[in-house]
Parts: structure tokens; C-alpha cells; sequence
């Protein structure tokens, strides 16, 4: 495996969470994986220890903003989704687009989009989601 | 969707101010690769129009992906010399609208720059302005 690029990358999406297809235009993308940590100390340590807990994950995508791109307006209304269940799904792509190859995926909720218009540059469009339940890395 | 026509977008660019410098009054207009012999103490415009970086818009390879093209049209307006500037900044005038913040076939021109006097013309025997457009093209691939 090669070094990797950004524009190597990709951003595969399904509102319904049922067939994620590639939204056109994406030009960044950004996922923070956490986990809690919960401590496991006893009466006599004289060093803290700790377990891992729950994992979550936030982040951001980033898009050139075309209304007429392939899946970018299911992507930017998802945020519209009122009593949102969770079920859409992502999928972030380091290289290609085959699923479970070189990516990251997840079912999550876009939390905030926010769409930019300033004079002498091109509008773009950012979109923060939260992860929910699983995330699967296939990144080795 | 296709690579850009670069030529598409050149004939596009220099088409716009062939048609303008056609009407009445018109003026001799020449581009890159054109040879041309000015009469003394007339007006005359040429156009350079030259492509410039390239650079990654979007994500993906050679499909589903965006580039953005940038150039620049450096148009020279020729006049008499020795009788002010007035004819000069009409041909200027007229240059400039041509391009103002225009959008045509997927070409995005910026404000233009000019026209400025130049201080040495070349050729010599003329008032030289110059006005100067940058524009950007998307590539879809």
C-alpha cells in the first residue's frame, strides 16, 4: 500500500441505509473515534487502571456545493429528518469506493449542515454527523 | 462527462470579443499564432489568452470528479499616438463589459484588471492600454 492522497477518497451514503451509493463532489471528509475510559483502581494501587468502555464517533464532510451532483441533496436534507432513527448510513473511503475496502463505515445521524455562499469563492457545504451503534474499520 | 475542451473554452473566450470588435465600429482584432500588420495611427486590439494551473476540486479519479481550470486573457488595445487617451478607453470600455463578472459555457471571468496604460508599447508607434481577465472553468469528469 501507497502512500494515500486526499483526492483519492470518497464519501458513499444511503439515507435509508440500504444501498450506499458515492455522493459527487465531496471534497473532505472527517471521522474522531473515541472511547470512554472507565477506572478500574482498587483499594491499595498505587497506580490508576482502566478499561475501555463505550466508542463513539463525530465528524465532518465537506462538499462543492452542485445541486444537480449525484446524491449530494439526499446528503444535505438527511439533517432535515425529524425523530431521526439512526438508519442512514456512511461510508468513508481513504482510496476507491469498493465497500469494506480501505474505509470506515457506520450507521449515524447528520446533526448540522451548514452551507456557505461568499463573493469570489465557490459555495461549499459542511455537514457534522455523530455515529451510532457500530463502527467498522477497514483501514489495514 | 468529458476532460475539458480547452479549445472549446478558448474559442469561447476569444469568439465573444471577435463578435464584439466586429460591430461598428469595428475593430482589427488578432490572437496567438496570427500575423498581422497594423496601420499606422489606427486602433487595434490583440488578445492572449493563456491556460494556468490546474488543481483538485473534489474527491474521486477520473470519473465523478471535479477540477477547477484558471487562465488569463491579456487583451493589448492599440491606438493612435500622440491624440490622448479617449479612443483607447472606449475600445477599453467595451473590452471590459464583454468579460465583467460574465458567466458563458461554463466560463466564470472575474472583474477585469485595466486598462492600463502601458509605458513602453510594443509595437512601438501606438498608445497601449492592456486589460487583463482572469477566468476559471470547472472540469467534470
Amino acid at each position: 500500500m501507497a502512500v494515500l492522497r486526499g483526492e483519492q477518497g470518497a464519501v458513499q451514503f444511503d439515507a435509508a441505509g440500504s444501498s450506499n451509493a458515492t455522493i459527487v463532489g465531496t471534497r473532505s471528509w472527517s471521522l474522531s473515534t473515541t472511547k470512554e475510559t472507565l477506572d478500574v483502581s482498587k483499594h491499595g494501587d498505587t497506580f490508576r487502571s482502566f478499561v475501555g468502555s463505550m466508542i463513539s464517533g463525530s465528524g465532518t464532510v465537506e462538499l462543492v456545493y452542485d445541486p444537480d451532483a449525484t446524491g449530494q441533496a439526499g446528503f444535505l436534507e438527511d439533517v432535515l429528518t425529524t425523530a431521526d432513527p439512526a438508519d442512514a448510513t456512511f461510508e468513508l473511503f481513504t482510496t476507491g469506493t469498493s465497500s469494506g475496502t480501505d474505509s470506515v463505515s457506520f450507521a449515524g445521524i447528520i446533526t448540522d449542515m451548514e452551507i456557505t455562499s461568499t463573493v469570489g469563492e465557490i459555495n461549499i457545504v459542511s455537514c457534522n454527523f455523530i455515529t451510532s451503534g457500530t463502527i467498522t474499520g477497514n483501514l489495514e | 462527462m468529458a476532460a475539458a475542451d480547452l479549445n472549446s473554452v478558448r474559442a469561447t473566450i476569444e469568439g465573444r470579443l471577435a463578435t464584439e470588435l466586429a460591430d461598428s465600429p469595428a475593430i482589427p482584432v488578432v490572437f496567438h499564432n496570427m500575423a498581422y500588420e497594423p496601420t499606422p495611427n489606427s486602433s487595434w486590439v490583440q488578445c492572449l489568452l493563456s491556460f494556468g494551473t490546474s488543481t483538485y476540486l473534489t474527491h474521486g479519479g477520473t470519473s465523478d470528479s471535479r477540477n477547477e481550470l484558471v487562465g488569463i486573457a491579456v487583451v493589448n488595445i492599440f491606438s493612435a499616438k500622440g491624440v490622448g487617451p479617449g479612443a483607447n478607453y472606449v475600445i477599453g470600455k467595451r473590452v471590459r463589459d464583454l468579460y465583467n463578472r460574465i458567466n458563458v459555457s461554463g466560463v466564470h471571468f472575474d472583474p477585469p484588471i485595466g486598462p492600463e496604460v502601458v509605458a513602453s508599447p510594443s509595437p512601438e508607434g501606438y498608445f497601449q492600454t492592456q486589460v487583463r481577465v482572469t477566468f476559471d472553468f470547472i472540469e467534470e469528469l
